[in-house]
């Protein structure tokens, strides 16, 4: 190690995946109760890694081996468990989209978060957050990117729960916890059997065809099967994808940075990282697809129907990570990982922009906002119209490349389910989207009644906003502070499409052959339109009746707007299984089984001690008597026994 | 005619045989103190009686007999301090007498 701290390379990495919990650690510790000086510290342990990382994509750009920098942790003839820094396209791509964003986030939380009692805490969480997640990207074993990971599990429980005072905060902050942690079990097996069996976790072991050898197929099928738990947890993924939803009760900026645009694509990072891994394992991929194709129509059809402009991105997010897992499922590598880029970009510009509404208004509900007014708010609302068409995938911008990248790679499939399901996907997305869209941009008549009747409903619920307090009501107009990241990302999602031929050469060092297909190009951009054409029939037309063309089938929308029972299926399956059985069993068990054993051995010793104590007669000499008298038995033993 | 190694053993013996009888018959704490030290001199006598007519290395007896000297002295020390202690407490030496941590 000593030598390679000359090695600029090795110095920036470290650098930057030290500097963020170097700042959590100081603002936690000393400056927590001021502001001033909390954010200043953030921000330059954030701001450094920005520049190490674009420096670090910059001089590597085009790297055709990949540079380990190993910490022997664990060694020996059957373990092998590294701790270090592996920088190859893939990880030093995600490095840049982390940095990025959370900078970003970060500056536009300074006028989101202005004010909060919380402030100092709030940008220590970011650090933590920013900490764990640069150093899962670059981690260059399995063990520690699982504790990343777990890192940045902590970090989203922590800033979900962010305002911590409010029930239904804390409880979506545990709910996020339990549930991921419920993924990360079977995470944390798939890693044990690699281990066990084939006993080295460097990532580009695990990626080398060494793996097929040393495993038979049923083994790297279970190991990947049990990692895929894992990144269902975090990406959200049916049947566990209903924390991402509840998670939205965190500040906004928390919401675009680790449950939109990197946290959340972790999980979908994981399998991009050890790909050839999955790639193995036939049956798993097809597992993650069918997974991906039901998450992705699941959560459109709810997106469909939710009024809180969060929830709708939320399951937006849950949608689109469906969407990747497809497209790397399919067996593209760069499709996947090229709509986790664009989607980073594009996801984050929509919550930024709905935080700034949701600022502004000191509501979540999108109609309300629709009524008082949203599209004066001009920049806000041409961005988050950009991110929305690059959601729905309309060309040029970064969506439309990525996911007909996506949708390429579903054509090639023999089963053509997958595509269409995938193209039923991207209309949903397109309606959805633009429900909210036109919604806001042209609020017709009957908008100002279903905004006056939500809110309505929200003040006799006494939920007033998100928690945020709008004490500053007069003072409008939006600062610059938070308009500067939506400009970025906003460029970002103009521009990241056009790089596509670009990133393809870098990711996977070959320039990929596109043969355009007319008819999948012309479904795709047919399924968007069609998507978009709906949403103005049905909200934003003259004459729109402003409802949605569900509400012919009454039963099928109350069906979404349940969001298909899952949130009823798994209050189910808990009171059933896990209190009815196995916690009732547990506490049987704990009760009589462990509790009753120590008491046992506890009452047995008091009960001895109390009989033997008559054997302590304060006689003096008697007992030195028998000791005489024993030894001089034993002596007589040794001397003469023989 | 008496100088050889049984005659010293038999003393030996002797000085242990009546020290023992003063720890486990007397009452007085004083009297069990001193007969731990005819116990303590019995077994100097032995050592010095192998050494003087078993081992031709002069010193080894010795060294040991003075280290025995030594922890004697320690003993007795102690041994007094704690008997002053039983006395300042309960007002008497007696053996039986100490019996607070009668089970």
């Amino acid at each position: 190690m000593a030598m390679q701290f000359s090695d600029t390379t090795f110095l920036a990495c470290l650098v930057t995946s030290i500097l963020p919990i170097l700042s959590f650690g100081l603002i936690m510790i000393f400056t927590r109760e001021n502001p001033k000086l909390s954010l200043a510290i953030s921000l330059t342990a954030s701001t450094i890694p920005l520049i190490l990382a674009w420096g670090l994509l910059y001089k590597y750009w085009g790297i055709q081996e990949p540079l380990v920098y190993n910490l022997r942790w664990l060694y020996s003839d059957i373990v092998k468990i590294p701790f270090g820094f592996l920088l190859d396209p893939t990880s030093l791509l995600m490095l840049t989209i982390v940095a990025t964003v959370s900078w970003l986030v970060q500056v536009y939380s300074i006028g989101y978060m202005g004010g909060d009692p919380g402030f100092g805490r709030f940008y220590a969480f970011l650090s933590l957050f920013a900490f764990s997640m640069l150093t899962l990207s670059i981690s260059s074993g399995l063990l520690q990117l699982y504790i990343c990971w777990e890192l940045v599990g902590l970090a989203s429980y922590l800033l979900i729960g962010f305002w911590y005072e409010k029930f239904s905060a804390s409880e979506a902050g545990k709910k996020a916890f339990v549930v991921t942690r419920f993924g990360d079990v079977g995470f944390f097996m798939g890693l044990a059997f690699l281990t066990i069996y084939y006993g080295n976790l460097e990532i580009q072991q695990v990626n080398s065809a060494a793996v097929a050898q040393a495993m038979p197929a049923w083994l790297i099928t279970t190991a990947a099967l049990l990692i895929f738990c894992g990144v269902m947890g975090k990406s959200a993924q049916f049947p566990i994808h209903v924390w991402l939803p509840d998670a939205m009760e965190g500040p906004t900026p928390v919401s675009a940075l680790l449950h939109s645009a990197t946290m959340v694509a972790a999980g979908v990072y994981l399998i991009a990282r050890i790909y050839p891994f999955f790639s193995a394992s036939p049956e798993a991929m097809t597992v993650a697809l069918a997974i991906g194709t039901i998450t992705l129509l699941l959560s459109s059809t709810i997106g469909m129907v939710a009024s809180d402009i969060k929830q709708v991105w939320a399951y937006s997010t849950v949608s689109q990570l469906g969407f990747m897992i497809m497209g790397l499922a399919a067996g593209s590598f760069f499709a996947g990982y090229y709509h986790l880029t664009t989607h980073a970009a594009f996801k984050a510009l929509l919550f930024l922009c709905s935080g700034v509404f949701i600022h502004h208004f000191g509501t979540n509900d999108f109609f309300i906002m629709a009524a008082n007014g949203a599209r004066k708010l001009k920049i806000p609302m041409v961005t988050i119209t950009i991110a929305a068409l690059a959601l729905a995938g309309i060309f040029p911008l970064a969506g439309f490349f990525s996911k007909e990248g996506i949708l390429g790679a579903l054509a090639h499939l023999d089963n053509k389910i997958w595509l269409f399901a995938g193209l039923f996907g991207a209309f949903l997305t397109a309606y959805y989207s633009f429900r909210v869209i036109f919604v806001m941009l042209f609020p017709r008549e009957p908008i100002f009644q279903i905004a006056a009747a939500h809110s309505h409903a929200e003040e006799a619920h006494g939920s007033h906003g998100h928690g945020h307090g709008h004490e500053h009501e007069e003072e409008h107009g939006v600062p610059w502070v938070m308009n500067l990241p939506l400009l970025i990302l906003a460029f970002f999602t103009l521009t990241l499409g056009f790089l596509q031929g670009a990133l393809e050469q870098f990711l996977t060092g070959h320039a990929g052959h596109h043969e355009i297909s007319i008819p999948l190009l012309v479904s795709a951009v047919g399924a968007a339109l069609a998507g978009i054409g709906l949403a103005w029939l049905d909200w934003g037309a003259k004459n729109a009746k402003c409802v949605g063309f569900l509400s012919r089938v009454p039963a099928l929308e109350n069906f979404f707007i349940q969001k298909w029972y899952m949130d009823h299926f798994w209050r189910w399956f808990l009171n059933t299984f896990i209190y009815g059985l196995f916690s009732k069993w547990f506490t049987y068990n704990d009760r009589r089984v462990v509790d009753g054993g120590v008491d046992a051995v506890a009452f047995s010793t008091v009960g001895s001690g109390r009989y033997l104590s008559r054997y302590q007669t304060a006689l003096l000499q008697v007992n030195l008597l028998f000791m005489v008298l024993v030894m001089a038995g034993v002596g007589l033993y040794l001397v003469m026994g023989r | 005619m008496y100088n050889n190694l049984q005659t010293f053993l038999l003393l030996a013996a002797l000085l242990f045989a009546i020290g023992l009888y003063g720890v486990l018959a007397r009452r007085s704490l004083i009297a069990v103190l001193i007969s731990v030290e005819l116990m303590l001199n019995a077994a100097s006598i032995n050592f010095m009686a192998f050494n003087r007519f078993l081992i031709p290395e002069p010193a080894v007896g010795q060294i040991i007999t003075l280290f025995i000297m030594a922890v004697a002295a320690a003993e007795a020390a102690i041994a007094l301090s704690i008997i002053i202690a039983v006395y300042r407490k309960l007002k008497s030496i007696n053996v039986e007498h100490v019996n607070e941590l009668r089970g």
